[in-house]
């Protein structure tokens, strides 16, 4: 098996687009199958759908084992995950593709049930790092961008809604998602410039460009990302602890100066305490 | 949305503790991806890794005189690169006249696309070859037909320009096909006959169709390995496009904090796997992330020549690690120096091969081992193993206990041994504190380590001097010797 075939050329691809057929290789055929394997492709595909492709597959006798790959793989530090699939993204996915409305019974944080909120379903969000899943939606009373776990959600109902209302309010979205950008700059402390492959590793997951300063030998990675992002940064940000100090953005700078006299303070230690930043309250480990 | 579209800039910076892969760069611009004897990719790997973590901003000459080429070279790859994109993403093809780097962005927040993949899509291809595949699996669609009708209507199909095939080219086409599974014979008496391998596809109805395609989509982007799914992914959101189905149309799902490099690796995976299954050792040179060099050419090119060659190693391998917490990937196994147990960061392998054969006891042996020393790694320190002991604060006036829910999701194996409203106990036996310390350290001021004392000490330690990196600018600011401030 060799992931570089002449199948998968690129101009190939072309080509095979310009006379509109597909070719699907016995290695995919493979993957596809270790994943219907997996319990989640129950929840992704009707029953007989999911019969029908096992059994389609399992007759080719190359795709013999297709779970073999696994056996060599340890996965590490990675967060357990309750579950890849939820049962609501098929009718959520339906419902964007139809551009459809929706009215939506969820509990909050807390877990008190808010009354039915109306609105349209945008975009699914999975976050890699929690393993769960976000609806971002509109909420017609208060034209914002919501964002709920799909956890939370009780029930939801589609709602038919005119095609120039949908495309106003993820156009609405898409505004309020430009305006929560935010920036940072972070720098690398210069004695770990060694290091430089892991801390841009970690990096790795954000919108992010390096600048480097040859005459102070000094890289520089300006992030952006969206406010409500914050608290995971911050969380990266003391992952790698003296490897990097934030440079320009206040907040975070005042969120590591405070953690790390909080820090401190639990160890006995005491240090003047930061400024105080207006009542902010601090939820780290996010 | 498209004005988020998130940077992930491709033509960047090379920092030179990094690397230098001045070949990488050269081998790119010959015939680029080009037509050598034996195509090991190498070199691709390297480049395209560097240009994803390190995305930045030198200019064309500062690029290329960091990497020992002229500007002409450097551009010359890039245009080879912009033409490999341009063809492997739509948008990019549709705005020819977007600077380079705009094109290459991909977009963070609104595509699931991996850019990288196109890695996969890089070797090389004449282009009377390409065109003839192509038409063969095109007529292959939704027919069944013998060679010999395959030959008619590649011949008529040819553009004029091309040398016609003859019977000979086309069975060994058919041939490569059938290998690759892309094109099936049909049971039955002679002459044979061959037809598309996609009837798991054509069978589906279109709503059948477009839950298939979430589901590869969602699973190629949260499971490893991952490659083979993109790749499928594409081919199916090709046939919705040809039913014409909406969702082909954009991305629905968005995925947050993913590790793009991470597909590179995956290059390695199945020589490794046909390695392990096979009983053999991999020999390789190896380059530590840590020296400046990733990567040495085997070009006789006499400007390089002074280069090391990293280290060549011969070992025999078991397992591969994937670590989600910076989502690099390890080949794990047992090497004859005097270490014995070996691990190696993929990113740092080069010229793989497979070596001798060992028996089965030995493997049977050396796996346990391994299983053995890598049983409490947190990542994959086989270090003796240490009783870690914290102490985790529930967040005070919080709606839900968001430190716990982390520490149960995230802690491994770890237990939480006692708590109370305020607090509770997570303990948890580790190869060394090195690879816990980051997650740990990450909970700020709502973790205490109470043991081992080292590991306490540290802590104390770097946190007196990351309160020094934040100290508030003093008011009293020197004046320089001239009194200017």
């Amino acid at each position: 098996m060799n992931l570089f075939e002449k199948i998968f050329n690129y101009k190939m691809m072309a080509q095979l687009d310009e006379h509109g057929a597909i070719a699907v290789t016995t290695q995919e055929r493979r993957w596809l199958l270790m994943m219907l394997e997996h319990p989640e492709a129950a929840s992704a595909l009707e029953a007989d759908t999911l019969a029908r492709l096992r059994q389609s597959l399992g007759m080719d006798d190359k795709l013999q084992d297709p779970e073999r790959i696994r056996g060599i793989i340890v996965e590490k530090a990675g967060s357990v995950s309750s579950s890849i699939y939820h049962p609501l993204m098929r009718t959520l996915r339906r419902m964007i593709v139809n551009k459809s409305g929706m009215q939506l019974l969820y509990s909050r944080k807390d877990g008190t049930i808010l009354p039915r909120q109306t609105g349209v379903p945008y975009k699914l969000e999975y976050s890699m790092v929690k393993r769960e899943w976000y609806l971002l939606w509109y909420n017609r009373r208060t034209r914002s961008l919501m964002s709920t776990k799909l956890r939370s959600i009780q029930q939801v109902q589609e709602i038919p809604v005119s095609a120039e209302f949908f495309d106003q309010a993820a156009a609405t979205l898409a505004r309020q998602l430009d305006k929560r950008m935010q920036h940072a700059a972070i720098e690398i402390i210069p004695a770990y410039n060694k290091e430089l492959s892991r801390i841009l590793y970690a990096f790795s997951c954000f919108d992010k460009q390096v600048h480097y300063d040859e005459q102070a030998d000094t890289y520089t990675i300006k992030l952006t990302f969206l406010g409500d992002e914050t608290e995971y940064i911050l969380s990266k940000l003391r992952f790698l602890g003296l490897r990097v100090r934030v440079t320009d953005h206040p907040f975070m700078k005042f969120r590591m100066r405070e953690a790390a006299q909080k820090s401190l303070a639990r160890y006995g230690l005491n240090l003047e305490p930061a400024e105080d930043n207006n009542g902010v309250m601090s939820a780290e480990a996010e | 949305m498209d004005k988020i579209q998130r940077t992930l800039k491709l033509f960047c910076p090379l920092p030179p503790s990094l690397v230098t892969i001045k070949e990488s760069i050269l081998f790119l611009s010959k015939g680029a991806l080009g037509n050598v004897a034996k195509e090991s990719f190498d070199k691709e790997i390297q480049f395209l890794r560097m240009l994803v973590l390190t995305s930045g901003a030198y200019n064309r000459q500062q690029f290329a005189d960091r990497l020992g080429i002229s500007v002409h070279t450097f551009d010359k790859t890039i245009r080879r690169l912009k033409d490999i994109a341009g063809t492997v993403q739509q948008q990019a093809a549709e705005e020819p006249n977007k600077a380079m780097s705009d094109m290459l962005r991909t977009s963070y927040y609104e595509s699931a696309d991996p850019l990288l993949l196109f890695l996969f899509r890089s070797k090389s291809l004449k282009e009377s070859e390409s065109y003839r595949l192509s038409l063969i699996i095109a007529v292959l669609q939704e027919q069944s037909l013998t060679s010999l009708e395959i030959l008619d209507l590649c011949s008529e199909g040819m553009p004029e320009e091309l040398s016609l095939p003859d019977e000979k080219t086309i069975r060994s086409d058919l041939k490569y096909l059938e290998q690759a599974g892309v094109i099936r014979r049909l049971a039955g008496g002679r002459p044979q006959k061959y037809t598309a391998h996609n009837d798991f596809v054509s069978e589906l109805t279109d709503e059948e169709l477009s839950d298939l395609y979430a589901f590869v989509d969602v699973m190629a982007n949260t499971q490893v390995p991952s490659v083979q799914g993109y790749l499928l992914r594409d081919s199916l959101k090709k046939a919705m496009r040809r039913r014409q189905l909406p969702d082909g149309a954009s991305d629905l799902f968005l995925y947050k904090y993913h590790y793009h490099s991470r597909i590179l690796d995956e290059a390695h995976l199945y020589t490794i796997m046909q390695a392990i299954e096979a009983r053999r050792k991999l020999s390789f040179h190896y380059f530590t992330p840590k020296s400046n060099q990733s990567y040495h050419s085997k070009n006789t090119n006499p400007l390089f020549a002074r280069q090391s060659e990293g280290r060549l190693i011969e070992m025999l391998p078991l397992k591969v690690a994937y670590d989600h917490q910076y989502g690099r990937w390890y080949l794990l196994g047992y090497s004859s120096g005097r270490s014995g147990v070996a691990i190696f960061r993929m990113e740092g392998l080069t010229q793989l091969e497979e070596s001798v054969l060992v028996n089965e006891e030995e493997y049977q042996a050396k796996l346990a081992s391994l299983e053995r020393n890598t049983q409490f790694s947190w990542l994959v320190d086989m270090g003796r193993p240490v009783e870690v002991k914290v102490r985790f604060f529930n967040p005070f006036g919080a709606k839900r206990n968001f430190i716990k829910e982390r520490v149960l999701l995230q802690g491994q194996w770890g237990v939480i041994t006692e708590q109370d409203e305020e607090s509770f106990l997570f303990e948890i036996t580790v190869n060394g504190t090195q690879e816990i310390k980051p997650w740990l350290r990450s909970f700020g001021s709502s973790c205490e380590v109470l043991e081992p004392s080292v590991l306490r000490r540290e802590l104390i330690k770097e946190w007196k001097e990351l309160a020094a990196y934040y100290e508030p600018v003093r008011k009293n600011i020197q004046l320089q010797d001239d009194g200017t401030a």
